[in-house]
C-alpha cells in the first residue's frame, strides 16, 4: 500500500467508489483493503455486536483472486475488489442465512439473491454477514435470540433496526457500505441512529428475489453508506427489472452517479410543521437545522401537510401485520418457542386482522398515494420529516418484551417512517449535524422513482455536513 | 333433537392453533379492533372498483423522469 493511501485508510474510511478507484489504479490492493476491513470489522464487533458471521478466510482468498484478475485486466467492475458486508437476510448460493433468528431455512440457497449477484457482478466482495433484528422485524436493533446490537457512538444506545449490523459497521468505518431492507423504517432508523446515510428506493425499484420476506407488499431493499456517492453507485447497480421478481419495476435506470452534481437551486422542500410538532422538541430543532442547511444550498422551503398521518399508520399496519403473520404462519404453529418474545407477540397479531380489513388497506393504497401526490406534494418537490420521534434512546429504555407496550413503543419508534412504506415513496436519510452529541437523522421523501433528485440533494448536503466515522463518545 | 340443557359447542377461537396465553390473545384482539375501526372508515370512502393493483399503477404513472 503506498503511503498516501495508507494514511487515508488510517485517518478516514473512504467511500467504496474511492476504494474501487484506488484498487483499479494499483494504489491499493484488494487484499490490503480487505485485511483492513476485517480488522476494523472485528473491532467494530467488539463494540457493537455487529457481525453474524465473519468469513475472513474466504474473503482474503477472494481478495487475492480479485487482485490477480485486476492485474490481468479481467476485472473492471465498478466495485472490483472492494470489501462489503451485508445484513444476513439474503440468499447466497450454498449458504444458509441466519435471518437473525434461531429458525432458518432447512437447506442452503440454490442461488444468490439478485442484489448479491449484482454486487458480485460489479466485482464487490462479501466479507461478513451482519446483525439484524430477528426476522428483520424490529426497528431498534434489539434481538432477543442473537443478542442486541450496540451503537458505535455510545454502546448503551440503540443502533436502530432492523439493518442494525450494517449501520454499525458502516458508521464505525469498517466497511463503506452494505445492504439492508426496509419494511417500516429498517434502512432509515439505523442510518439515523448511527449517523450515516441510506436510501430506501421506491417500492419495486430493486428486486427482492432471494431476500427474506417480512411483508412483501412493503419490503424494499436498499443500501446504507457513509457517502451519498456510494448510494448512487449502488442503486445504479441494483435497480432494474428482474425475471426472478415480477414486481420489480421495468423502468429505465437513470445514471445516478452522473446526475449527482445536477443543480439543486430552486428545488422545493416541504416541511409539515404540524406533523413535525409531534416529535420531541430536540428533534424539531434538528429538522429546522437541516432545513436551514438545505435553504443555504439553494432549496426553497415551503409548507406542506400530510393529511391524517395516523390513518396512513393504521393502513400500513393492516398490510404489514397479516403479511408478516402469513409468512410466519408455519413456524408460529410448529416452532413458537424458537421465537424471541417481541417478534412472536408481533407476528401473532396479524392473525387477528380480518381479511376484509387487510384488503381494504391494499385497495385503498393507490388512492392514498394519488391523494398524497396531489395534495401534499402539490407545491413541493420533496418533503422532509424526522426519522426518530425522540432523541436516541438507550437499549434499556426500549427493552420491551411483550404486553401492550410492544405496539406502543415500536409504533413510536417508526411513527415517521412506517407510513412512508404504505405510500411506497423513495426516501433519503441524512444525518443531522451532531455538534458533539449523539447522532440522529431526517428523511427526504421524493416522488415515485425520484431517487436521482434525492441523491443530488444528499451529495450537496454532504459538502456541508461531511461523513463522520463513529468514535465512542 | 339436541338436549335443551346441553350447551352449544363453543365457537372456535380465532387462530386457535396459536399457542397464546389469554392475556396476549386479548391484547392482539384489541389491537386488531383498533385498526379495524380505521379500515371501516376508509372502506366507506372506497369505490367498489378500487383495486389492489391501483397502487402499482399510480406508482408507475407518477414516475419521475
Amino acid at each position: 500500500m503506498n503511503q498516501p493511501m495508507n494514511q487515508a485508510m488510517n485517518d478516514a474510511a473512504p467511500s467504496a467508489r474511492t476504494l474501487a478507484r484506488a484498487i483499479a489504479e494499483g494504489k491499493l490492493s484488494s487484499l490490503e483493503a480487505t485485511t483492513t476491513a476485517i480488522e476494523r470489522l472485528r473491532a467494530a464487533h467488539e463494540l457493537t455486536h455487529c457481525i453474524i458471521a465473519l468469513e475472513a478466510e474466504e474473503a482474503l482468498a477472494a481478495a487475492r483472486a480479485a487482485d490477480a484478475a485486476i492485474a490481468q485486466g479481467k476485472a473492471n467492475g465498478p466495485l472490483a475488489g472492494v470489501p462489503l458486508a451485508h445484513k444476513d437476510m439474503f440468499d447466497r448460493k450454498g449458504k444458509i442465512a441466519s435471518w437473525g433468528a434461531q429458525i432458518r431455512a432447512d437447506r442452503p440457497a440454490a442461488e444468490d439473491a439478485t442484489v448479491i449477484a449484482r454486487f458480485k457482478a460489479a466485482g464487490a466482495l462479501q466479507i461478513a454477514t451482519l446483525h439484524l433484528a430477528e426476522f428483520a422485524y424490529g426497528p431498534t436493533g434489539h434481538n432477543y435470540v442473537l443478542g442486541h446490537a450496540r451503537n458505535p457512538w455510545d454502546p448503551t444506545r440503540i443502533t436502530g433496526g432492523s439493518s442494525a449490523g450494517t449501520a454499525a459497521a458502516v458508521a464505525y468505518g469498517a466497511i463503506p457500505a452494505g445492504l439492508g431492507s426496509d419494511t417500516g423504517g429498517s434502512l432509515r432508523v439505523p442510518a439515523a441512529c448511527c449517523g450515516i446515510v441510506s436510501l430506501k428506493p421506491t417500492w419495486s425499484r430493486v428486486s427482492r428475489a432471494g431476500a427474506m420476506p417480512l411483508a412483501p407488499q412493503l419490503d424494499t431493499i436498499g443500501v446504507l453508506a457513509r457517502h451519498v456517492e456510494d448510494l448512487a453507485l449502488a442503486l445504479g447497480l441494483l435497480a432494474g427489472p428482474d425475471p426472478r421478481d415480477p414486481s420489480a419495476a421495468g423502468l429505465p435506470v437513470p445514471d445516478y452517479l452522473g446526475r449527482l452534481h445536477d443543480p439543486i437551486a430552486g428545488i422545493r422542500v416541504g416541511v409539515d410543521t404540524v406533523l413535525v410538532g409531534e416529535a420531541h422538541p430536540q428533534v424539531q430543532r434538528m429538522v429546522e437545522t437541516v432545513a436551514g442547511i438545505l435553504t443555504r444550498l439553494g432549496l426553497e422551503r415551503a409548507d406542506c401537510r400530510f393529511a391524517d398521518w395516523q390513518t396512513l399508520d393504521h393502513l400500513v399496519q393492516l398490510v404489514q401485520l397479516p403479511d408478516a403473520s402469513a409468512a410466519h404462519a408455519a413456524f408460529l404453529r410448529t416452532r413458537p418457542g424458537d421465537y424471541g418474545p417481541q417478534v412472536r407477540a408481533r407476528a401473532e397479531v396479524g392473525h387477528f386482522i380480518a381479511a376484509v380489513d387487510h384488503l381494504t388497506a391494499l385497495r385503498a393504497r393507490g388512492i392514498f398515494l394519488e391523494r398524497t401526490l396531489r395534495e401534499t406534494f402539490r407545491n413541493i418537490d420533496i418533503a422532509m420529516l424526522p426519522i426518530l420521534a425522540d432523541p436516541l434512546a438507550t437499549i434499556a429504555e426500549l427493552d420491551v418484551r411483550g404486553g401492550a407496550e410492544v405496539q406502543a413503543a415500536m409504533g413510536r419508534v417508526v411513527k415517521f417512517t412506517r407510513p412512508v412504506n404504505y405510500l411506497g415513496l423513495p426516501t433519503l436519510t441524512l444525518p443531522v449535524p451532531r455538534e458533539g452529541g449523539l447522532p440522529n437523522g431526517v428523511q427526504l421523501i421524493g416522488r415515485p422513482f425520484a431517487e436521482a433528485q434525492l441523491l443530488t440533494i444528499g451529495q450537496a448536503y454532504q459538502r456541508e455536513v461531511p461523513p463522520e466515522i463513529a468514535r465512542p463518545l | 333433537m339436541a338436549d335443551a340443557t346441553t350447551p352449544p359447542p363453543a365457537q372456535e377461537e380465532i387462530a386457535a392453533y396459536l399457542d397464546m396465553p389469554a392475556d396476549r390473545r386479548a391484547l392482539a384482539k384489541a389491537y386488531a379492533r383498533l385498526l379495524a375501526k380505521t379500515a371501516g372508515r376508509v372502506a366507506l370512502e372506497l369505490p367498489i372498483n378500487a383495486d389492489v393493483d391501483d397502487f402499482r399503477r399510480v406508482l408507475m404513472r407518477e414516475a419521475s423522469p
